[in-house]
């Protein structure tokens, strides 16, 4: 048994002090209390019976509970005190009671209560406690039979909408530059999904028509220009994975191209303050590259006087034939001997900001193109494959032939059987797009029908079909397409294929081990890296890594090389332990991660050389390993100039520990009362803060956490010194154990795996269904992972729980 | 009838980054020779804008002189209107009851709704109807847009949201309805697409806007083969869809009926997003004139900033981000560096006015015939207090207004008292708005 948790000084996380709550009266009313549910327990028979807690878990509540929660002081506005008494009384009142006590539960299963200055139970009172209680509960739930609805409609987010086109029509478009962006609830983007606005509907009807003239590579007589441009703040220094080795900078485009024909190419070159060309020192060779094979290429050189910077990359531009389908455009410098220029403030390892760190070579600043320029006649492609798997030879068949292609089309884009009615409307653009010769504008009449299943309800909608017969607020299992799309967009972020499809006609999806089977396929599929790319993107904050700019004179050495690379060091460990099935608590604790020379050369990593990722084992002294030593997550809950222990306390609580901090109380209090010096520092500031009593509450779970951190700074660079003074990173979990250094919270965080894995699979089941999750599914989340435990938690036995589990199964009707 | 003005031959609008200026308004101005004939309607032309700045600002630096009921010195945030100072006014001393308690979601989503936000981060959140929509329903209905929803922040921020509330009351401005949240566009791209189509030949255009409406109507036909499959519950939620079919097949009966009337030559469309943001933040003012200027939306928003915007102001020497410098602490340096912020986003709004302004229209220019409110749903936002907000009318409302002056409530006085008073300066037939106990007019009326 652990030694109870240490008393840790200044974390005193009740506002008021311990002696306040055990005066006379409340002693007296304590022991009244503790009289009065016993004896109102009556016999009840059954079910009902079932619901009662157990003597245990109320004489716990009475011991280590009430001299804070009783009626009178209602500390956190939580009154335990008249609750045992109803509870003791009827199940219904307990349902009433539910979630309250499943917000006790978690305080007791993560040791934030009692707080660690009060009288504390022993480690076997708590877990009698907490296993009386979580069976209540369970049986509270089963009984209850509530799995939750998700909204009858919901529209596609706008990632999930491009990679329906992807597996659809074998064309990768980038939705971003179509549709807006989808707003977040519980964070994520797939729940707040209901709204079909006018400015969204207009967007749709647009997007079909570029999308289905890409997919069947129309001839159209307009020239498209594209315009792709390198941030400014990355360093063209060096290789970029994917083009050629002896190059530098530059980048690789991977477009498609609906037209085969010649396209301009036109490269403009990064520019400084003055409008001048940056790193126009010598002579420079830029290459032009298709799939790497290069096409062309031209001299730079500095221009003879400063007014000829204008044009002086006018010449950088080419006419090429280009295929038709995914192509890989590379622009990028030959590399030159890695020689150091001379200048006054060297070295320092950026070359973009301008005056101060000159670049060293020139840099692409942007990369037109435009085209197609007499285009040829349209070739294979593979969007053209997938869609005309079948033409018409006479006008006869043309009809025939065209029905068989939509059908097939539009059973995978609705997700389901195809009527006759559903290919009304389709053959209907078909037929008035083909006009008289069906075979020779049989092209144009499939690419009019696909503009109108690309804007059908049935596509952009996900539409929860339940029952005729059924009435409000009954339970009913989702039918096996449902079930099949709730899969495919649980784990690939986009529609079922052909095989999830067929499976869920003959029902045989809903055979256990076919089910099973099933999801080990969905997983294995590349396609599951949508819970890479959607999933932990977002539960990670990996996407707010493009908003963030740390000081550039603090920070001298972030560039947008640094930003990708962080990035990518997360999602591929992220990557691994999906691929692998390993345990998710590796998530937190692990001695292996991602790197490239950038991002090794940040954490002081040696022998790590070039752009490409590999897997390197970790040493204790290099300080990484798990996810919150990677700097990404470090650098997102920073802010510019410092750290910010309140934001990376606040991540760990929210994500790691499941227990979200309320929002702050409606009494701030007024800070002109309390200005704090400007010259303390973050942990002195913060102390200050948590004085003021109103501001403790929250502020001693999220400060000690991120004190433990604070030996990484606020771009996630490890930092046992700061300003000629040691780092002081004792900090603690809400537990009220100490943690002097990161692997110390890693421990405690770990120490208690279940947590961890239950605030995670929280997390991927709001994912998966689209919902915040509440304390009806609790329930179901323990469930989850109990059995997972035997697993020691791989990832794949959270997600078969997740589908097994009532919630993703079952609907309750609207 | 419908009427659109005409747009000058060609216009510039570049999103090519530093090295193009903006030269768009400037060479766009003398083209204008239009207006002169529309210039009766000009004048009872009657527009609506707001202008959102996130997170308040410091009010020391902001608040005129009590005692002066006319704009003197500006304060130094105010600063960058001195040039246009006679159209605008400075209102003092209004508060939103309806944000309580004080966030940041709530800031933004009771800022043009006046209405307290169900607290809930799922899809029952609830708010109030938003006073730009509320005008677009009467001003947007013979417009090709009724509205514009603009915005400058493009991705979607993780754990940004304040917790308990959905993210739509933190971005989304405009509400079209208590349930419905409109979304904001900050890709100047889109947006121009949005006001003027895809471009081509009036006879191109023509025939993908017909294309366009026949796909609408399968949609909508479609739509209505679904509201036979499904529950009478759900049968409200399709008919709020085929409103929202209907009123984008109304937008292509308009556009269509432009594209005759008035065939847009080659417009050099935008085609990134610029770096810097007051780039940025100048060609969304720019596209917002373009649209005031065509008559092709009477009604925008635009908000400057999301709340909790981490965002730094590197071009204004603002290394720090933002939010965090609005909880300064009364920290005297950090609030220099939060007002220098404030004083940033109120030049951005000055210089679109000072564009409205010499922008020719009818007798007058277009800022006489446009209203804009500019401000916040925060006062101090150390505090999160929702008193004592800082706003700004600028504008003359074809001469309604007279501008120049501070008008200062002594009690604490509801923001929506102003948005009704706005709306029944622009025409609306309207009683009350939100929380509103009264209106401004002797306030707001001509000296």
């Amino acid at each position: 048994m652990p030694s109870p948790p240490e008393h840790l000084p200044g974390f005193n996380r009740q506002s008021l002090p311990v002696s306040n709550c055990l005066n006379i009266s409340t002693m007296l009313r304590m022991m009244s209390c503790i009289i009065i549910p016993l004896l109102c327990i009556s016999p009840i028979q059954g079910d009902e019976a079932s619901l009662l807690m157990k003597k245990s878990s109320q004489q716990f509540v009475q011991e280590y509970c009430i001299d804070c929660h009783n009626s009178d002081t209602q500390e956190g506005h939580l009154d335990l005190e008249t609750l045992p008494a109803q509870l003791a009384s009827d199940s219904q009142s307990f349902r009433a009671s539910w979630e309250t006590w499943e917000h006790v539960l978690k305080r007791l299963e993560t040791r934030q209560m009692p707080p660690p200055d009060a009288n504390l139970p022993t480690e076997s009172e708590y877990v009698t406690a907490i296993g009386d209680l979580q069976s209540t509960l369970d049986r509270t739930a089963e009984q209850a039979d509530q799995p939750g609805a998700v909204p009858t409609f919901r529209r596609l987010t706008r990632t999930e909408y491009q990679n329906a086109i992807r597996d659809l029509l074998h064309l990768q478009i980038d939705a971003s530059a179509l549709l807006p962006k989808d707003e977040a609830s519980f964070g994520f983007d797939n729940i707040t999904v209901t709204q079909l606005t006018p400015t969204l509907l207009n967007r749709y009807v647009k997007s079909a028509e570029i999308i289905s003239r890409l997919a069947v590579s129309a001839s159209s007589t307009e020239v498209v220009s594209q315009t792709v441009r390198i941030p400014p703040d990355q360093t063209q220094a060096q290789h970029v994975q994917g083009l050629p080795l002896g190059t530098r900078g530059g980048l690789l485009i991977d477009q498609y191209f609906a037209v085969p024909g010649q396209y301009d190419i036109s490269v403009r070159l990064m520019r400084d303050r003055n409008e001048e060309i940056e790193g126009m020192t010598g002579e420079h060779e830029l290459r032009m590259l298709l799939n790497r094979k290069s096409l062309a290429s031209f001299k730079i050189q500095r221009p003879k006087n400063p007014s000829q910077h204008l044009t002086a990359d006018q010449h950088l531009k080419a006419r090429i034939q280009i295929p038709a389908g995914q192509q890989k455009l590379g622009i990028t410098f030959v590399a030159k001997s890695n020689s150091v220029i001379e200048n006054r403030r060297q070295p320092l390892n950026v070359q973009f900001n301008h005056h101060r760190h000159r670049r060293q070579g020139p840099a692409v600043y942007s990369v037109s193109i435009v085209g197609p320029y007499a285009a040829d006649a349209p070739t294979a492609t593979a969007s053209r494959r997938k869609i005309f798997s079948d033409r018409p030879m006479h006008q006869e068949q043309a009809v025939a032939t065209a029905t068989r292609i939509l059908r097939r089309i539009t059973r995978i884009a609705y997700r389901r059987p195809v009527t006759d009615e559903d290919l009304k409307v389709p053959l209907e653009f078909f037929q008035q797009a083909a006009g008289t010769n069906l075979v020779k504008r049989f092209e144009a009449g499939i690419q009019a029908a696909l503009e109108s299943i690309l804007v059908n309800p049935n596509f952009l909608l996900r539409i929860q079909r339940q029952p005729t017969d059924i009435t409000s607020g009954s339970v009913y299992p989702v039918d096996p397409f449902e079930l099949a799309s709730r899969l495919s967009f649980f784990l690939w972020s986009s529609l079922p294929d052909d095989e999830l499809l067929s499976l869920a006609e003959s029902k045989q999806l809903l055979n256990p081990a076919v089910l099973e089977s099933q999801i080990q396929r969905l997983m294995q599929d590349d396609r599951s890296a949508a819970l890479v790319t959607n999933f932990a993107r977002q539960w990670l904050y990996l996407n707010n890594l493009k908003s963030v700019s740390p000081d550039a004179r603090l920070f001298p050495d972030f560039d947008q090389n640094l930003r990708t690379a962080m990035r990518k060091e997360t999602e591929l460990f992220f990557q691994d332990i999906l691929q692998n099935d390993l345990s998710i608590t590796t998530l937190l604790k692990s001695d292996y991660t991602f790197l490239n020379e950038r991002l090794a050369r940040h954490y002081e990593i040696p022998h790590i050389q070039g752009s490409r990722f590999r897997k390197v084992a970790l040493d204790p002294k290099h300080q990484r390993g798990g996810l919150l030593r990677h700097a990404s997550l470090l650098t997102v809950t920073s802010y510019a100039t410092r750290t910010s222990p309140v934001l990376r306390g606040n991540w760990v609580l929210k994500n790691i520990l499941g227990t979200p901090p309320p929002p702050p109380p409606e009494d701030v209090p007024d800070l002109k009362d309390n200005t704090v010096d400007a010259t303390l520092s973050v942990r002195e500031r913060l102390n200050e803060h948590r004085a003021n009593p109103a501001c403790a509450s929250c502020h001693n779970l999220m400060d000690p956490i991120g004190f433990s951190l604070e030996g990484y700074d606020a771009v996630g660079r490890f930092r046992p010194f700061q300003e000629g003074r040691q780092i002081d990173m004792s900090g603690g979990l809400p537990s009220g154990q100490i943690c002097n250094s990161v692997a110390d919270l890693e421990d405690g965080l770990l120490d208690r795996p279940e947590i961890f894995v239950a605030a995670f699979t929280e997390k991927l089941m709001t994912y998966a269904l689209g919902r915040g999750t509440t304390f009806k599914d609790r329930s179901a989340v323990r469930q989850i992972v109990a059995d997972a435990s035997a697993s020691d938690f791989q990832l794949s036995q959270i997600v078969l729980g997740i589908v097994n589990s009532k919630p993703f199964r079952m609907r309750t009707a609207e | 009838m419908i009427t659109r003005k005409s747009l000058p031959r060609r216009t510039f609008l570049k999103g090519l980054g530093a090295c193009v200026s903006m030269p768009l308004l400037d060479a766009m101005i003398p083209a204008m020779t239009a207006a002169s004939e529309t210039a009766a309607s000009a004048e009872k032309l009657r527009r609506l804008g707001y202008v959102y700045m996130p997170m308040g600002c410091d009010m020391s630096r902001w608040a005129p002189d009590p005692d002066s009921q006319m704009l003197g010195d500006l304060p130094p945030i105010l600063k960058p209107l001195e040039s246009v100072q006679d159209s605008i006014n400075i209102l003092s001393g209004m508060e939103l009851q309806k944000a309580y308690p004080g966030s940041h979601a709530t800031s933004n989503s009771a800022f043009l709704s006046a209405a307290r936000a169900k607290v809930t981060e799922s899809n029952d959140y609830y708010l109030g109807i938003t006073a730009d929509q509320v005008a677009a329903k009467t001003l947007g209905q013979n417009t090709q847009l009724p509205s514009l929803e603009l915005s400058m922040d493009l991705l979607s921020l993780a754990g940004q949201c304040d917790n308990g509330y959905a993210c739509v009351y933190q971005n989304c401005l405009s509400w079209s309805s208590p349930t419905t949240p409109l979304p904001a566009e900050a890709h100047p791209a889109l947006v121009f697409e949005n006001l003027f189509g895809s471009g081509g030949t009036v006879a191109q255009r023509q025939a993908a806007l017909k294309k366009r409406a026949s796909l609408l109507d399968s949609v909508s036909e479609e739509m209505q083969r679904l509201k036979r499959e499904i529950g009478p519950a759900d049968r409200i939620r399709v008919s709020d869809y085929l409103d929202s079919i209907r009123e984008v097949e109304r937008r292509i009966q308009v556009a269509a009926m432009n594209a005759t009337e008035n065939p847009l030559p080659d417009l050099d469309r935008p085609t990134g997003v610029p770096d810097s943001y007051a780039e940025h933040a100048a060609l969304m003012f720019d596209l917002q004139l373009l649209a005031l200027q065509g008559d092709i939306t009477r009604v925008i928003s635009f908000q400057l900033a999301r709340e909790t915007s981490n965002r730094t102001y590197p071009e204004i020497g603002i290394s720090d981000a933002h939010h965090p410098l609005t909880h300064h602490g009364n920290n005297p340096e950090k609030i220099a560096k939060m007002a220098k912020i404030n004083q940033f986003h109120v030049s951005l709004f000055a210089d679109f006015l000072k564009k409205l302004k010499a922008t020719p229209e009818g007798n007058g220019n277009l800022l006489d015939h446009s209203l804009y409110l500019y401000g916040s749903g925060m006062g101090n936002p150390n505090l999160h207090d929702h008193t004592d907000l800082p706003i700004i009318v600028a504008g003359g409302a074809a001469g309604n207004i007279a501008g120049g002056r501070h008008i200062r409530f002594d009690k604490p006085t509801p923001l929506a008292n102003l948005h009704l008073t706005l709306l029944q300066k622009a025409g609306l037939d309207l009683e009350s708005f939100g929380d509103s106990n009264g209106t401004m007019d002797s306030l707001l009326n001509s000296v």
